[in-house]
């Protein structure tokens, strides 16, 4: 089934690709042209470079670039997920060894979880008022629990046999948690990172929409009151690329980091 | 495992809620914090029997539970037969995924100001908010199924005598149920969170605008008693999802859990 065949140096399935997304953007350019679809739902990509040229300079709403928009996301999104990472890391290390503690905390992460951070929002907004706080702490909130969940899983399924080994070795207390649970568990706590990071993305986009002007989330929500539809598929387009640029960098440093991890695909989000 | 240790990991198990509700009382009982803005969970419930009637509740958890099943069926449809097809027409699949791996990073919640403005604020921009959280994780997870199946397998297909059609039907499908399984359960998390955001952001009904509208009555129970009924239905739905496709469509594929 394998078809590697090529042409002029390229893979097959290469130039399908390419070709499908030069054909795909002509049908809507000249759709758009043509009026076949309205200009003001589908704007032509040609109308979209120019409206992503004036979102660089001009920049919307009230002159704020996008460049600014990106800045303010990713400031929030580092913040809560930090914070979250931070106190949810030991916190799981240690839950993880006792297994009694384990038992209760078990099912409030699993309630805990399954509370959509979105729908905090309305509480959090009532407690700290519309500002950066709330949204902070909406994305630790998304972060920590990811992070918990995975860090007790990586305490609780490694193998007893590599405690043996390093206890066979002599290493106890602090030297056996630092040479050899740490070690063993970081994988997984990396790729519960990694699951937050996702989330954390999902979440600032919802809780931007709601009481400010800054933000990636803002952006297309903004456009929204000016029905300004190519501010906003520009906009979702930028966030796309965004998450997009987000999974490929966490993956690359996944590699660098960890290069004794391999197999975690199949861990459960 | 002795018996009395299983016994005192079950009540380890409902300590942890009983804790988190004591000192959720506690902190309103001693006064630390105003009870409009901190309310105990009996306050929570007195102002919830005050300003909400059952049945304007379940109304609201109807109208959720309806937009967010409709919204989840039609992406799980939709990515199921489409998935399926990417995986056994190669080109096709080439073809389809081009456009679908370039949506599939944006988050579902980018969709809401768009949806709104393509389909209006009704019911279908947020249907449509919900199918896309449902269909991309599904129709990834069935791709990648479709493709990692064990070739052989095919091979013992075709050795009885099954081609084409039925070949796909009978062996390739069911050999990649288990990928669309792990598929609908994270598809389901995010038509769920999907649905909560597109009613808070832009609705007159439902469990989102409910907390929304407590926010704006300033009616910090009603908010909270909002969030834990979402998150129990979340829960609930969840896991009965789960048990019906582990129990009963994939009973031949796992192997049942040693207590």
């Amino acid at each position: 089934m394998k078809r590697s065949t090529k042409y002029l140096g390229i893979p097959r399935d290469a130039w399908i690709r390419g070709i499908t997304m030069v054909i795909l953007l002509g049908i809507w350019e000249g759709a758009s042209r043509l009026g076949l679809v309205s200009q003001l739902m589908l704007p032509a990509p040609s109308k979209l470079a120019a409206t992503l040229g004036n979102l660089a300079t001009n920049g919307f709403p009230q002159g704020i670039i996008v460049f600014t928009h990106m800045r303010v996301t990713i400031f929030r999104i580092l913040q809560g997920y930090l914070i979250g990472a931070f106190v949810a890391i030991p916190l799981g290390l240690m839950v993880g060894q006792i297994a009694l503690l384990e038992r209760a905390v078990n099912p409030i992460v699993t309630f805990a979880r399954s509370i959509a951070t979105i729908s905090l929002l309305p509480l959090a907004i009532a407690w700290f008022g519309v500002g950066e706080l709330s949204k902070v702490l909406l994305i630790t909130y998304a972060a920590f629990w990811a992070v918990l969940t995975n860090t007790i899983q990586g305490v609780r399924s490694l193998d007893p046999v590599y405690v043996s080994v390093g206890r066979m070795y002599g290493a106890r207390g602090v030297k056996l948690f630092f040479r050899v649970i740490l070690p063993a568990t970081l994988p997984r706590i990396f790729a519960g990172m990694k699951i937050a990071l996702g989330l954390c993305f999902m979440v600032i986009i919802g809780v931007e929409m709601v009481g400010t002007v800054q933000g990636l989330g803002a952006l297309i929500q903004q456009s929204r009151w000016f029905y300004r539809t190519d501010i906003a598929i520009a906009g979702t387009v930028l966030i796309g690329l965004f998450g997009l640029a987000m999974s490929l960098l966490l993956d690359f440093l996944e590699r660098l980091l960890l290069p004794w991890a391999v197999g975690l695909e199949e861990v459960e989000r | 495992m002795s018996n009395s240790k299983a016994r005192l990991h079950l009540v380890a198990s409902w300590a942890g809620f009983l804790v988190i509700i004591l000192v959720w009382q506690g902190i309103s009982t001693l006064g630390l914090v105003a009870p409009e803005t901190f309310p105990g969970p009996v306050r929570v419930a007195e102002s919830v029997v005050e300003s909400l009637s059952v049945g304007r509740v379940l109304e609201h958890v109807g109208t959720s539970l309806f937009r967010v099943f409709s919204g989840f069926g039609i992406g799980l449809f939709a990515a199921v037969i489409l998935g399926v097809m990417c995986g056994w027409y190669i080109d096709f699949g080439t073809i389809l995924r081009t456009p679908i791996e370039l949506l599939r990073p944006v988050p579902p919640l980018a969709w809401i100001p768009l949806a709104i403005m393509w389909l209006g604020v009704g019911e279908s921009s947020k249907l449509f908010v919900i199918f896309l959280g449902a269909f991309f994780p599904i129709f990834t997870n069935t791709y990648k199924g479709m493709m990692t199946i064990e070739p052989n397998v095919i091979r013992a297909g075709q050795m009885v005598g099954l081609r084409g059609w039925r070949l796909l039907l009978k062996v390739v499908v069911p050999m990649t149920l288990p990928d669309i399984a792990t598929g609908m359960r994270l598809g389901w998390s995010y038509s769920f969170g999907a649905m909560v955001a597109a009613e808070i952001i832009a609705a007159n009904s439902g469990l989102g605008y409910m907390i929304m509208h407590g926010r704006e009555l300033g009616l910090v129970g009603v908010i909270m008693f909002g969030i834990i009924l979402i998150g129990t239905l979340n829960m609930l739905t969840d896991y009965v999802i789960q048990s019906l496709i582990l129990k009963r469509f994939l009973r031949w594929h796992y192997v049942p859990e040693q207590k």
